[in-house]
């Protein structure tokens, strides 16, 4: 049991529909062909049919084993007659009656408080006051907890106890017994609870374990980040700033996208700009990535860039070809000798090269992470302060601003649409006068 | 006096409630039939009556400004009250309406659960409409019919409940209850007869709790065997005589 909410919800659902089972397997049983066999129970003076024994044998029949069976006495369903606080299946012939539908266990409508006080109210009416330890200490908490109600549960249960006068003695027993199975099963005397709070104890002891040990950052800390984040970003936001030239959406101009494609002659200025915010801008910008690696090229170290894009490749591609990607990987980056060895510490390279006997797509994830490291904290800021880079940022073009034409405003399709049909009439009315004119001059 | 007027009233709602919960429990067991579905019926109308001859006083009372304390505390106190009631009222009505849908009575084979009551709950409902006698005067498709209409009323009742929390501004657990625990047991009818001279065969009591049931029982089985012993000396006696006799 988590506190995952959607795991809570599966586990409810998945008990909604072993009740409905159960609740099937019961109205079966009512079937007069079953042959449940249903007696009479005598007390006294005073006969009450619908007593059936021979459950355990007939459940077994019906059912694919016992547990269905355990489940209904357990769940209330069925109540025995001779021990009501042992709610399991005797295998013997001892008596069992069934429930009536209002105190079937549902989920819909879970035991209330409310009606448990009500009960043990009239309880204590009935038996002058004679409750059991483990009852009297729950009608002592009831009323400290629901005081404001307990007028009405003094009233309501003495009108209960009223209206069931009014019926046969023999009815009023059945009543009495289905009440108390009924409360049995929702509110089990204590030993039986001692085991329920075990159980859940323990879960709840898990879970705040775990929750311990989770990373946790102040929230001082992250806001702060996410502040200086948004004030870095917020000039490259193009519903916070605007894009030059123009929002294609509304002025139907695609130059925006064509000026920022991934291949361009001259990237944008703002483009150039971000890869100086972080490594992994530059990296995931196609261009960026050209232009670092001509700078590698000129420090003599562009194996790093290459070995981190083929473990890339290795990562997001296929995966029948990743044993021989990472064959490769070995032979041209990690092998002795190799052409492009790669300067990796000891500790990572044995345990890639263990890795390497039994590839599989993450295989390269230690090499990689290592490599990323190292150009991040190396390569990458001498870059951003390298001619090169300065070069590309003074290169890079800062779009003009398209200045809004008078009338070819179109803000909606359906002002477009107008204006063609204005158009249309307008060149119409042109044709007709050219014709007019050209008639007039002609005759 | 507005109070008196409101406790009867609150009384009768709170019979009206017992008596619906009662037959609500019948429902689907081997006392079902079209009977309970007519008084079902006519109980639910009845509460209803009450319900809003209720609200509308206690609206009216808690709204006046010039009450003293005390006058309002126990109007919250009657307030509470008649939430409680209608709380369960609502929580009833619901469950009937579900049990009616999934225990329809005119199909060719009904499959009634044997609880094992088999007597009719004319009486309850009589207690609840506060008649002597009631007539069954409705049509034979009622446990369809009557669906529909229940649908409609619970959502009546709910939708009361919530007027109900949104003008009036009483805060139930303020509430300080009259009755103190134990309460019940100084009531001056006796309700415990109800098992009293049968055996309680619902309890099994643990050994070392000697409960009232079986002080019953034990009364009971002492009676008998006084009984039993005194007839057998009296045939003793009769026959020693009638030997000496002859």
């Amino acid at each position: 049991m988590t506190i995952n909410p959607l795991a809570k919800g599966s586990w409810h659902r998945e008990q909604m529909l072993g009740f409905r089972k159960m609740e099937k397997v019961i109205v079966a049983m009512q079937d007069p062909d079953m042959g449940m066999k249903m007696r009479n129970q005598r007390l006294l003076i005073t006969v009450i049919p619908h007593a059936m024994t021979g459950v355990f044998r007939l459940v077994w029949f019906l059912t694919e084993g016992l547990h269905l069976g355990a489940m209904l006495v357990r769940y209330g369903y069925i109540y025995p007659l001779k021990e009501p606080r042992s709610l399991v299946l005797q295998a013997d012939e001892s008596p069992y009656r069934f429930q009536t539908p209002y105190f079937w266990t549902s989920t819909r409508w879970p035991a209330s408080e409310l009606d448990y006080a009500i009960y043990l109210a009239k309880k204590n009416i009935r038996k002058q006051g004679e409750l059991m330890e483990y009852e009297k200490e729950r009608y002592n908490v009831l009323h400290k907890r629901i005081n404001h109600t307990w007028d009405f549960v003094v009233m309501q249960a003495r009108e209960q106890l009223r209206a069931s006068k009014q019926r046969r003695k023999a009815d009023r027993i059945v009543l009495e017994c289905q009440e108390q199975a009924y409360w049995l099963v929702n509110r089990p005397p204590v030993r039986l609870l001692v085991l329920c709070y075990k159980t859940v104890l323990s879960c709840v002891i898990e879970t705040c374990r775990r929750a311990l040990g989770r990373n946790r950052v102040k929230s001082s800390i992250c806001l702060e980040g996410f502040v200086k984040y948004s004030e870095q970003y917020q000039m490259h936001d193009p519903i916070m700033q605007g894009c030059l030239p123009s929002n294609p959406w509304i002025s139907d101009d695609t130059a925006h996208w064509t000026m920022n494609a991934e291949i361009v002659p001259a990237p944008t200025r703002l483009r150039v700009e971000r890869w100086s915010f972080s490594f992994m801008e530059l990296l995931s910008d196609v261009m960026g990535r050209r232009e670092f690696m001509t700078y590698l090229e000129k420090e003599f170290s562009e194996e790093n860039l290459r070995f981190w894009e083929a473990c890339e490749d290795i990562r997001h591609g296929e995966s029948s070809k990743i044993t021989e990607k990472v064959e490769e990987v070995y032979k041209n980056f990690l092998a002795p000798g190799a052409a492009h060895w790669v300067n990796i510490d000891s500790k990572t390279m044995d345990k890639t090269l263990e890795g390497i006997k039994h590839p599989h797509r993450f295989v390269m994830d230690d090499a990689q992470m290592h490599i990323y490291f190292l150009m991040k904290k190396d390569s990458y800021p001498r870059y951003i302060k390298s001619d090169l880079y300065k070069n590309m940022l003074a290169k890079a073009i800062v779009p003009q601003e398209t200045k809004k034409r008078l009338n070819s405003h179109f803000p909606s399709p359906a002002q477009a649409v107008t204006q063609a049909t204005k158009e249309d009439r307008r060149v119409k009315q042109a044709g007709q006068t050219g014709t007019n004119t050209a008639g007039g001059s002609h005759v | 006096m507005g109070k008196e007027e409101c406790k009867t009233m609150l009384d009768a709602l709170n019979k009206v409630t017992a008596c619906y919960r009662h037959l609500v429990i019948a429902l689907g067991s081997t006392s079902d039939s079209q009977n309970l579905r007519e008084e079902l019926k006519r109980t639910r109308k009845k509460a209803q009556e009450l319900a809003v001859a209720n609200r509308t006083k206690l609206t009216a009372l808690l709204k006046d400004k010039t009450i003293s304390k005390e006058d309002r505390s126990e109007y919250e106190r009657l307030w509470v009250l008649f939430s409680s009631s209608m709380e369960l009222l609502e929580v009833d009505m619901k469950r009937s309406l579900e049990l009616g849908q999934n225990f329809p009575l005119k199909v060719p084979t009904r499959h009634l659960i044997q609880t094992g009551m088999t007597g009719s709950t004319t009486t309850v409902a009589a207690r609840a409409i506060s008649v002597q006698n009631i007539k069954y005067e409705a049509d034979s498709n009622i446990d369809t019919v009557d669906l529909g209409d229940l649908q409609a009323e619970i959502s009546q009742v709910s939708q009361m409940m919530e007027e109900m929390e949104m003008k009036v501004q009483v805060a139930p657990w303020a509430v300080e209850a009259k009755q103190e625990a134990g309460a019940e047991l100084k009531s001056s009818m006796s309700v415990g007869n109800s098992s009293v001279g049968v055996i309680s065969i619902c309890e099994e009591e643990p050994k070392e709790h000697e409960s009232g049931g079986s002080r019953d029982a034990g009364f009971a089985s002492i009676c008998a065997v006084v009984i039993f012993f005194v007839i057998v000396t009296v045939a003793v006696v009769l026959g020693y005589l009638v030997i000496n006799m002859s």
